[in-house]
């Protein structure tokens, strides 16, 4: 089960208003490589997996991303807690607002709401770790890309934390697909599905 | 030979390989928060955001003398509470490294009590923290405090 923390995983205190920067930085909340598809993914791949502690691993990070999530929608919420109606109509950020106002709802960058499309469950651990492997790496070009283009030291700050998160994520996964290999045989690694031949 | 006898390790057509993280010793915790990991070894830096950037201060300049306690409490608190999840994942993957799981177990210890005094001394955030931190208990608290993404109490 889970069970709430009042507190941020890493402080989010953004003294300018920024509905341009809100409408990028949210699509780490909604968008096809975001916290809450990483999350979703591990948390609903780690059922099924053959290896125990491999289970264990993909609940404490789906759980470290829900916490990201969070991070996210702080940043977005404070970018744009005191936007004007002036702001409104000039940057960029009008399109959202039509539909939903100040409030936090999950989208990429360019609109696309939230798919459980944007995942794999497939039910085989290798197809499934590589799967992982690869949506840290996806993430981190987001946030890579995020870096770029943002100044404000009060985003990039999170941002940056979110970033570092990624890569040591991908190293987990790489450590659960070692676990795994060695339960497979040993001559060939695709020899069974470990989740369906028992 | 049974397929065991093979070197679980070694390289294979068609499949990939990650080496296991060896035990590298820890930043302090400010600086494993302000970077994201305790692992030096693992902190691997975009260009555009090279290390050591963040300039965040993790306590303000308020004159309010309970503001900037409240600020350091919760600081230390974030600090404490991110270098366990990241030796969780680490423990996770090394179960049986000493090193880490003294740390584990050191850290644990701190997170219990600056829970406990923070919920005295303030507000509590985690509901178990209503009863270690000798809270009044004819008042329910739970509701108490500002909500965290409002960036009031870092």
């Amino acid at each position: 089960m889970f069970a709430y923390e009042k507190r941020l995983q890493y402080p989010v205190k953004i003294k300018n208003t920024n509905p341009d920067i809100a409408k990028l930085v949210i699509s780490q909340y909604g968008g096809p490589d975001g916290e809450m598809s990483a999350s979703m993914r591990y948390l609903s791949q780690r059922y099924t997996m053959p290896v125990k502690k491999v289970g264990g691993l993909l609940t404490d990070i789906g759980t470290e991303e829900l916490n990201h999530l969070e991070i996210i929608c702080a940043i977005v919420y404070q970018l744009t807690r005191d936007l004007t109606e002036e702001q409104v109509k000039t940057a960029g950020f009008d399109a959202y607002y039509i539909d939903h106002t100040k409030a936090l709802w999950p989208q990429a960058a360019a609109g696309v709401p939230f798919t459980a499309l944007e995942f794999q469950s497939k039910g085989d651990a290798l197809a499934d770790l590589f799967e992982d492997l690869a949506a840290e790496q996806k993430a981190r070009t987001v946030y890579d890309n995020l870096l770029r283009v943002i100044d404000d030291p009060d985003v990039r700050a999170p941002l940056k934390f979110l970033r570092a998160r990624e890569v040591v994520h991908f190293q987990r996964f790489g450590e659960a697909l070692e676990m795994t290999k060695e339960t497979l045989n040993q001559k060939n690694f695709y020899w069974t599905n470990p989740e369906f031949d028992r | 030979m049974s397929s065991k006898d093979l070197c679980c390790c070694a390289e294979q057509m068609a499949m990939a390989t990650v080496p296991r993280q060896e035990w590298c010793e820890p930043y302090d915790l400010c600086t494993a928060l302000k970077e994201g990991t305790i692992f030096p070894c693992l902190n691997l830096a975009f260009y555009k955001a090279p290390l050591g950037e963040s300039a965040q201060k993790p306590v303000s300049d308020s004159p309010d003398d309970g503001q900037r306690n409240r600020e350091t409490a919760m600081n230390r608190l974030m600090e404490v509470g991110f270098a366990i999840n990241d030796l969780t994942l680490y423990l996770d993957t090394h179960p049986s490294c000493p090193k880490g799981l003294s740390l584990f177990h050191r850290l644990s210890e701190e997170r219990l009590k600056l829970l406990a005094d923070f919920a005295g001394n303030f507000y509590p955030l985690t509901q178990l923290s209503m009863v270690t931190g000798n809270t009044d208990p004819n008042e329910y608290g739970w509701t108490e405090g500002p909500m965290p993404w409002e960036g009031a109490c870092i």
